[in-house]
């Protein structure tokens, strides 16, 4: 998942007379130590890889949360309104977690330890994570028993059928799109031709692609095989649409749910009420809880105001918490430092990596010993420094996050973990080996008050290893529009990406896979490497997962190390705080924040 | 009002015999001729506050074109990153570690959160730059201000009209938003896709805008002092006599508006600072890595300098204000020292 809602931009604070206290002195420094261990364990508690949960593991209902009590209402501070409730339009985390406690799919994450750390893909409406017998190619789901929607109606395989068409249908078209493309086995968006106006002018799918032999049964065909599936039906993004409840482009403000709450009443950009859905069966649900009676969502609420009306924990602030804000940058080690507050913060990591791309396609950069140039004299601390310091930003070696399995800690090429301030002797003898001292270099950066900071010092520091750095500022609303043009004229820019599931096959094929180059898709350096290319096609083949997974983490290594189109920059991480009576607080590491469906009210 | 009796000032007087003559001392010091400048000299000199003033102003002028001079003497440049460079001073946010934003003996005024820019050379380079600009401003406002503000009152009739009315056009602007909305804007016009805006650009932008919309003010008040003068007795002579118009104007008008002119810009100079530091601080003026007072604004108001390191603002903030006071008790001085009859 790119851009989304999530990219951090900083707020421009208001300077108000009263904060203008006259002090006269500050206390120096702004973060704690001791943190290096924490990162490691962090770093670490990541590289089990998911497996797939079968029938046992796949019943409901889900382990009590220890010393979980029900009734209360939650209050809930977020920065954006949902724009979308429809499950096939949810694409962007914030929506992912509200989706977590109103939708479901065929398959879900089930968290197999206390700290949201350790996860099974299990069957959530489906009996388990699937099954398969040709190595990918054919999945076989079986509904449970006694699963029904918040209006009472069964669900049966036709709904799942079609959640499945819709998807087609011209309207759709902000959410994930793998099962899509696998259907119709092409790239890109020429799925659509497979099923124009989605199944609303009686047209379906073939059973050749998907069977519905009862009520209980789902059978997906694919040409070429996806072991991949139970993850990505596990998105938000596929969770089950009634058929009879459909009402198209409406059912975005109003989706008939099939979570442990359902939507009591919606004001976009104001507030939001969920309350217990009764139709929800908890001994078919082995994800869920339904603790609090009431969720209270407020939208608007920056991450300042949000960190300080949690921080002063007064009044229903105490109940209050927030799936999605983090602590801002400015109070975030100030939070951290304060023992009190250890109870009731988390951290984690987020799914996106941070990178440098070097653009491909303009002819200086063609020069590999250059780009090596680039890559050894790119200072990554001001890019720390800029979001908040070690705690928000880790300095990265490879571009597979540690959330994602694969995850090799000790990669690191360009000695970036060592030198994050970057090796400028070492990339001046480089350049001077190119013959191409003093070349012109022109930096894309977003028009933020993060990437003002960033981008200074990241020139300053190309500079110093020989780079005539010219900086330029780019938009912040049309940043990724503009650097995902073929012919733009940045030679470098940083973006950011994150996993759509926990493996690699989400983020190395969009990013380097040369034949995916066009204007608006993701090969941001527009890298076409042959090796690259036909590595990808030969390990999205494999479908063991911990096989596949250590051979993308060899491919990101020779990308990384080998091809030098990208920098790796750092894996972002974030704090969130909620009330002194908010219980069950976990960061659950593959939402990428709080776990809604956990909390409870002490 | 009559200057002290400057008694070793006798050179005139003829001393006979130890007997002192101090009428005809008296006589001769009454008779010495004193130009208006002199006479605004000696009032001005007597008045303290306006001396102490002048002398803060100098200071600061002379720090701002002393900068480079004076951070090679302290051995820093206001570009250095010293959190990469230094990093043991800093946490891994940017934020020193010492207290205090860093002071000590090796960082007078301490380390900038963030990049850790030395602040004792970005104010002073900021200064340099804010100065500058607002210098370049103040000149062009004046030199417009009497070209057209002259123009429309000696010439008067049509002239006047079209003049006045462009002056009410141009007042009509909202001006804060119109340096806003412009300057990206002007900035565009000069610089080419594959590289940096430099910085000229910025400023030659910031004195645009300013200029543009800073004249009116003093053209009017020029206009006005012209429009009187036209009708004085000296310049009917003139004319009479057969000067040229340009000759009328230089000669005989142009030293009667040195006074409202020097009174006027000293009020101006402080409020295109201030305009200039209020542009930076919006974002739209001058960016970083180049110092520049404003622009220290913006950065001692986010968060992480809040929260951190509140010592940082003081910088900017005292010595901006100090500026500011100084220069319009100096404005008000010379203002007294001109035209000592006007009550205030």
């Amino acid at each position: 998942m790119s851009r989304g809602g999530r990219h951090v931009y900083g707020a421009l604070s208001v300077l108000a007379a009263g904060a203008l206290v006259l002090t006269g002195c500050s206390k120096g420094g702004s973060d704690g130590s001791g943190d290096d261990k924490k990162q490691q364990e962090n770093a670490k508690r990541q590289q089990a890889s998911i497996r797939f949960g079968d029938a046992a593991d796949s019943t409901g209902p889900a382990a009590d949360v220890p010393g979980a009590k029900s009734g209360g209402t939650m209050e809930v501070l977020q920065r954006d309104s949902y724009a979308h409730l429809d499950p096939a339009q949810i694409y962007v985390s914030d929506e992912g977690s509200l989706a977590s406690l109103i939708h479901r799919g065929l398959t879900g994450y089930k968290a197999t330890s206390g700290d949201g750390s350790k996860h099974e893909v299990v069957g959530d409406l489906a009996t388990d994570a699937g099954t398969t017998t040709d190595g990918g190619k054919t999945w076989k789901y079986t509904l449970k028993d006694g699963i029904k929607f918040a209006n009472g109606s069964p669900i049966t395989s036709k709904d799942v059928r079609h959640t499945v068409e819709r998807l087609f249908a011209p309207f759709i078209n902000q959410g994930p799109t793998y099962l899509q493309q696998w259907l119709a086995d092409t790239p890109g968006t020429a799925y659509r031709k497979l099923l124009k106006d989605g199944p609303y002018n009686g047209k379906h799918l073939p059973g050749s692609l998907l069977e519905t032999p009862d009520d209980k049964t789902i059978v997906f065909h694919f040409k070429t095989p996806h072991p991949d599936l139970p993850y990505a039906l596990a998105m938000a993004g596929y969770a089950v649409v009634s058929e009879k409840g459909d009402t198209k482009e409406k059912y975005d403000k109003a989706p008939v749910t099939t979570g442990p709450y359902k939507v009591q009443s919606f004001k976009s950009g104001k507030s939001m009420v969920l309350v217990k859905n009764t139709n929800w069966d908890p001994k078919t649900d082995p994800i869920r809880h339904q603790y609090v009676d009431k969720f209270n969502i407020t939208f608007n609420q920056q991450f300042e105001t949000s960190t300080k009306a949690l921080l002063a924990d007064s009044g229903a602030d105490q109940t209050g918490v927030s799936f999605n804000n983090q602590v801002d940058a400015g109070n975030l080690s100030q939070v951290l430092r304060d023992a009190k507050l250890k109870s009731r913060t988390v951290s984690g990591y987020q799914p996106y990596v941070g990178q440098m791309n070097i653009n491909m396609s303009h002819p200086a950069m063609k020069d590999k010993t250059v780009r090596e140039a680039i890559a050894y004299a790119l200072p990554i601390t001001p890019f720390v420094r800029a979001y908040g310091g070690n705690d928000a930003m880790e300095v990265a070696g490879g571009l597979i996050s540690p959330t994602v399995s694969g995850y090799d800690s000790a990669f690191d090429p360009f000695g970036k973990k060592k030198k994050p301030a970057g090796d400028p002797e070492k990339a001046k003898e480089l350049l001077k080996k190119a013959g191409k001292l003093n070349m012109k270099l022109t930096f894309g950066y977003i028009n933020t008050p993060e990437g003002q900071q960033y981008s200074t010092a990241m020139a300053a520091g190309l500079k110093k290893a020989g780079f005539n750095v010219q900086r330029q500022e780019i938009p912040a609303e049309t940043f990724y529009d503009q650097v995902s043009k073929l012919n733009n004229t940045y030679d470098i820019f940083h973006t950011a990406w994150g996993a759509d599931w926990p493996s690699a096959s989400t983020v190395i094929p969009p990013l380097y896979d040369g034949r995916v180059i066009a204007d608006g898709a993701q090969n941001y350096s527009q890298v076409n490497d042959p090796k690259v290319n036909s590595e990808i096609d030969r390990i999205n083949k494999i479908t063991d997962p911990v096989k596949s997974a250590a051979e993308w983490e060899k491919l990101d290594q020779y990308i990384v190390k080998d091809v030098v189109n990208v920098v790796p920059t750092a894996y972002y991480k974030q704090t969130q705080i909620a009330g002194s009576k908010v219980g069950g607080l976990v960061y659950d590491d593959v939402i990428g924040g709080i776990d809604p469906r956990r909390l409870y009210i002490k | 009002m009559t200057s002290p009796i400057d008694i070793e000032g006798g050179g005139t007087s003829v001393v006979v015999d130890g007997e002192p003559q101090p009428e005809t001392k008296s006589d001769t010091v009454k008779l010495e001729g004193r130009s208006p400048g002199q006479l605004m000299w000696t009032r001005f000199k007597r008045d303290r506050t306006g001396v102490i003033s002048a002398y803060v102003v100098g200071f600061f002028f002379l720090v701002g074109l002393l900068a480079p001079l004076i951070s090679k003497l302290y051995g820093k440049n206001p570009y250095t990153v010293y959190a990469d460079e230094r990093p043991e001073l800093f946490d891994s946010a940017g934020v020193p570690v010492q207290p205090n934003g860093g002071i000590s003996g090796e960082f007078w005024f301490g380390l900038e959160p963030g990049n850790g820019y030395d602040v004792f050379t970005k104010l002073i380079y900021g200064i340099r730059t804010s100065l500058m600009i607002s210098v370049a401003v103040t000149l062009a406002v004046v030199v417009t201000g009497i070209l057209l503000g002259v123009t429309a009152g000696y010439v008067g009739g049509k002239t006047d009209y079209f003049l006045g009315r462009f002056i009410d056009f141009l007042l009509a602007f909202p001006a804060q938003l119109f340096f806003i909305a412009s300057m990206p804007v002007v900035v565009s016009l000069f610089v080419s896709p594959r590289d940096e805006t430099p910085t000229y650009v910025r400023v030659v932008a910031l004195i645009l805008v300013q200029w543009f919309l800073g004249w009116m003010g003093l053209g009017r008040l020029l206009r006005g002092t012209a429009l009187a003068l036209r009708e004085r007795e000296f310049i009917e002579a003139a004319k009479v006599s057969g000067a040229s118009p340009w000759r009328i104007i230089r000669k005989e008008i142009l030293p009667n508006i040195v006074t409202p002119l020097l009174v006027q810009s000293t009020y101006l100079l402080p409020g295109f600072v201030t305009a200039e530091a209020g542009l930076s601080y919006l974002g739209v003026g001058i960016v970083e890595p180049t110092p520049d007072w404003g622009q220290m604004f913006s950065k001692a108001s986010t968060e992480l300098v809040m929260q951190n390191d509140i010592t940082y603002m003081f910088f900017p903030g005292i010595s901006m204000i100090i500026f500011v006071v100084a220069f319009n008790l100096l404005g008000d001085s010379v203002r007294d020292a001109f035209d000592p009859k006007t009550a205030r």
